[in-house]
């Protein structure tokens, strides 16, 4: 029986490390484009490679934007 | 007293120069209760990201001072009550810290 390989995930480079963020600013739209796609969803958690904490304080970010339309909600507009 | 951050979307048909001195007016409730108005920030005209009231821009100040809660509360109150103010937000910048 062949063994069941064990693949583990590449764990992906944090993209706050990179750039060296220590606020997320829902202000910050550049930095809050990253984390949504193009129909202005908010990225899971495991397609950012941001932690768990982080990711958190992101999702509100980017909520709080949409607040003051800096950001579109997920849906309006084109696809 | 807390740090806190105050943006407001002004109608875009209001001059952008009235903007700062009217903010100003408004900034009274805080340093009438002992807050301080640390930075005024107006950026002028912006697209909006959708529609708000019909509108597809507006006026973007940002207000970052230090107050009490209830000052911070009645500001917003106050904001809300001006028909040119489009839309306020009051943030907590120490909330959006990572460590």
């Amino acid at each position: 029986m062949a063994k069941a390989e064990l693949k583990k995930p590449k764990p992906k480079a944090n993209p706050l490390k990179a750039a060296d963020i220590t606020v997320i600013d829902y202000k910050d739209t550049a930095l809050l484009r990253k984390f949504i796609s193009d129909r202005g969803k908010i990225r899971a958690r495991r397609v950012t490679g941001v932690t768990v904490q982080e990711q958190r304080k992101i999702a509100q970010a980017i909520k709080n934007a949409r607040e003051v339309a800096l950001l579109p909600y997920a849906g309006a507009g084109r696809g | 007293m807390r740090h806190y951050e105050l943006m407001v979307l002004v109608d875009p048909e209001v001059d952008e120069r009235t903007v700062e001195p009217t903010l100003g007016k408004y900034m009274e409730v805080v340093k009438k209760d002992g807050g301080t108005v640390d930075n005024v920030d107006v950026w002028g005209r912006r697209r909006l990201a959708y529609e708000i009231q019909k509108k597809t821009e507006a006026v973007y100040a940002v207000v970052n001072f230090h107050s009490t809660p209830d000052a911070a509360a009645e500001l917003d109150r106050l904001l809300r009550l001006n028909e040119t103010i489009m839309r306020t937000k009051i943030t907590r910048p120490e909330e959006q810290k990572i460590d």
